[in-house]
This record gives C-alpha cells, sequence and structure tokens, in this order.
C-alpha cells in the first residue's frame, strides 16, 4: 500500500479552466409581447389538477426531466439575469418539461422559443429559433412532486421523480425577445438574487453560485 | 437520463483511504481580527490576496462526503491557502494540499489530480463577508478565493497534522447549514451538483 497512483484520466484539460463568457448590455436587446400560448394556462390549473397530471405522466414515462436557460444580459457594470414573471408573483426561468425520449438541447431550444420569440411550442420548427445552448451549470433533484428540490440525488432507495437542469445561454450581441402577453420578462442583478430564496426560491437564487466560475466579458461599443 | 454533458466524477468509499498523523500546523491568527488586521498587511505589500482550496471526495452510503479540517471543535475549512505572489493556482494548490494533508516524504512525492475550478468568491473589504461576484462599483477587490475540485485516485494516504481532525462531511448535511459552514462551503453542493457522481463501492 504505497503512494503509487495511477495517472487519472480526469484532471480537466487545459480549456475546461476558460471559463469566460461574454455578455452584451441590455440596451441591446429589443422586448415586445404576443398573445399568451395556447394550452392549459398557468393561471387556471389547480393544485390538485396539476399534481394528478405529473403523477400520470410520472407512470407513463417515468423521470420528469426539465430543462431551463440561464440568460445573462450587462446593465450598470453588473450582471443581471432573464427572469419570467408570472401574475406579478412567481418568477421563474424560461424553459419547461422535455418530451418523452426528447434530447435536452433540442428540448431547451424548443422550450425557449415557445416563452421567448414567436414560435408556438407545438408549431414544428422548420427554421428553428438560434440558441446558443452551452454548458449545463447545475441540476437539482425532487423526491416527491411537492417537495423542495435538492442539489443531489435523494437516497438510493428512493427513485428521484423529477431532475431540473440549468443551462448557460450564449446570447447574440442582440436580439428580440417576444414574450407572452401574461409574463413579464425582467432583468434581475444577480446581486438581488444571491441567497434570496424567500423571493426567488431556492433554484434562482443559487444561480449566482453557479455562475462564479465564470468570467463576465462585457461587450459593449 | 444520463447526458453526455454531465462530467463524471469517481468517488470511493472513505474506507479506501487511510489517516495518519504529523506535525502540527498552527494558525498564522489567533483570532478574526487578526486575520483581517494581517491580510490588510499583506494587501499593502503584495496586493490582492488569491487563495486556493480544494474539493476532496468521497462517498459512504452511496452519499457524496467532503474532506473538512476542523480547528478546534466547531471551526471547519477546507484544505487549501494563500498562494504567494505570482504563484501558478494548480501549483500552490498543489503545494498547500502537501503541507495540509501529504506524508512529508520524499521518495512519496503526492500526485494530486487538480480538476474543474467550480466557484470564486471575492472580499470587498477587510471584512468576513465574501460573494460569489464581484460586487458592482468594487474596483479593488481585497481577496479573490478559487475552490477546486481534486480527483483522489482509488487509496490514498493521508497524513494529517495533529493538532486538526479531518472529517468527512456528506453534502446533505453542508447544503443551506450556513450558520454552521458558512456560505462558501454551504452553498458546494449547488457548485458539485452539475457532475455525475459515480460511486465507486468496495
Amino acid at each position: 500500500m504505497g503512494l503509487e497512483m495511477e495517472v487519472m484520466s480526469e484532471a480537466a484539460p487545459a480549456a475546461a479552466r476558460e471559463h469566460g463568457l461574454d455578455i452584451y448590455p441590455l440596451t441591446r436587446y429589443y422586448f415586445g409581447a404576443r398573445d399568451a400560448a395556447a394550452g392549459v394556462p398557468r393561471g387556471l390549473e389547480t393544485a390538485a389538477d396539476r399534481a394528478l397530471r405529473l403523477k400520470a405522466n410520472f407512470a407513463a414515462h417515468g423521470l420528469r426531466t426539465s430543462v431551463h436557460g440561464v440568460l445573462l444580459v450587462e446593465l450598470f457594470d453588473h450582471p443581471h439575469l432573464l427572469l419570467l414573471q408570472v401574475r406579478n408573483s412567481s418568477f421563474l426561468l424560461p424553459g419547461g418539461r422535455l418530451r418523452p425520449g426528447e434530447e435536452e438541447v433540442q428540448g431547451l431550444k424548443r422550450k425557449l422559443s415557445s416563452k421567448l420569440s414567436f414560435v408556438d411550442d407545438d408549431q414544428a420548427i422548420e427554421e428553428e429559433d438560434d440558441w446558443q445552448i452551452g454548458e449545463c451549470i447545475g441540476m437539482w433533484w425532487r423526491s416527491e412532486f411537492e417537495a423542495i428540490p435538492f442539489p443531489y440525488m435523494p437516497p438510493s432507495f428512493r427513485a428521484p421523480k423529477e431532475c431540473i437542469k440549468l443551462f448557460l445561454i450564449r446570447l447574440p450581441m442582440s436580439r428580440q425577445f417576444i414574450v407572452p402577453r401574461n409574463m413579464k420578462l425582467l432583468a434581475v442583478p444577480l446581486s438581488q438574487i444571491h441567497g434570496n430564496a424567500q423571493v426567488y426560491g431556492p433554484i434562482i437564487s443559487g444561480i449566482p453560485n453557479l455562475l462564479s466560475k465564470f468570467s463576465f466579458n462585457v461587450i459593449s461599443d | 437520463m444520463v447526458s453526455s454533458s454531465s462530467p463524471v466524477v469517481n468517488v470511493y468509499p472513505l474506507a479506501n483511504y487511510t489517516f495518519g498523523t504529523k506535525e502540527p500546523k498552527m494558525e498564522k491568527d489567533t483570532s478574526v481580527a487578526d486575520r483581517l488586521a494581517r491580510m490588510k498587511v499583506n494587501y499593502m505589500k503584495e496586493g490582492m490576496r488569491t487563495s486556493v482550496e480544494a474539493i476532496l471526495l468521497v462517498q459512504e452510503h452511496n452519499h457524496p462526503h467532503i474532506l473538512l479540517l476542523q480547528i478546534g471543535n466547531t471551526f471547519c475549512k477546507l484544505p487549501g491557502g494563500r498562494l504567494k505572489p505570482g504563484e501558478n493556482e494548480i501549483e500552490g494548490l498543489k503545494r498547500k494540499l502537501c503541507s495540509k494533508l501529504a506524508v512529508n516524504s520524499p521518495s512519496f512525492p503526492p500526485n494530486w489530480q487538480v480538476g474543474d475550478c467550480v466557484a470564486v468568491w471575492w472580499r470587498p473589504n477587510f471584512e468576513t463577508v465574501m460573494y460569489p461576484y464581484c460586487p458592482p462599483h468594487i474596483t479593488k477587490p481585497k481577496e479573490c478565493k478559487k475552490l477546486f475540485i481534486v480527483h483522489l485516485s482509488e487509496r490514498e494516504y493521508f497524513a494529517v497534522p495533529r493538532n486538526l481532525k479531518l472529517l468527512a462531511v456528506p453534502l446533505f448535511e453542508l447544503y443551506d447549514n450556513v450558520q454552521r459552514y458558512g456560505p462558501v462551503i454551504s452553498t458546494i453542493p449547488q457548485q458539485l451538483s452539475r457532475f455525475q457522481f459515480n460511486m465507486v463501492s468496495s
């Protein structure tokens, strides 16, 4: 039992240590509205209905995976996160549930277009909206649908019901955001989100921690 | 659903690792006030302090645990410390790991596999508070602290300074436990959440 150690192939390549992200000023982006998306509006589905729907989906398809995008802009020399707000209360990251068998990046592009562009969720996207999906920065797990999420898998004897994955999105230097009329799109500073689980919940308030390793490169004229 | 985008980290059982002792390594400061005062003196001489710390993972009951050094009865910290002026981050971290955890033997130089940086914390003033971003309008932060995941091999021998205790603390104990572990250590579970842990059993 000496200290002979096999050379591990897990040592991160130099490229992986490069964690730079270009972000652009908020003023480079355009914000418009459109009519609310078709399908069950969030406001009308009761909690009981939702619980039943999720349970039925789990029985049919197993683990529910949702994917969400972390979109960043610069304002007042500080990175801001783009958040959707529903009914002046709950804050959401743009994203949603993957269809059974759907690939993550594909699903996330579909959801981002559905929430932030003209494209309707049900439409086939022929000319795919060009989203640059970056790396996964965090994952949360729920052991029950109503339970609070945790950043690690539940104890091995309990199969998780839901996995929530957050992806960094690299925005182009300019683009148009078209948001359904029942939602608002806000740019919230990281300093306001950090540690503020009371207002934003554990997932959104933990985002500054997940972003800390990135160095933001603000590109202004 | 396993995704190719999640990097895999092999985590071995705590029982695979042997812990011996070595000569004590005393803290340079006896109080928080002393520590901040010494930080100020160093800042005047050398500018912003850069510190590096290591996240070493083991598993028990198929749940990841982090190795923490306990000083006295309560205060826990990650193995690591301050870089010398101009020192490379990875080399400095290896130096600190050797100092805190390795057997002082020239014939068995440890082979630390330093992985990704998982978090960066900034100290804007000579105070204890730190943030995971450089706060707006702070042009001269006093300290930048970087946390790296360090991949352990299947078996290792650690020698811990006699005045310190080495603990393996489960992620579920650290999560959201700011009072006991402070903001840097208690948020490590989120920062590790993107990894897929391969729990190797004995």
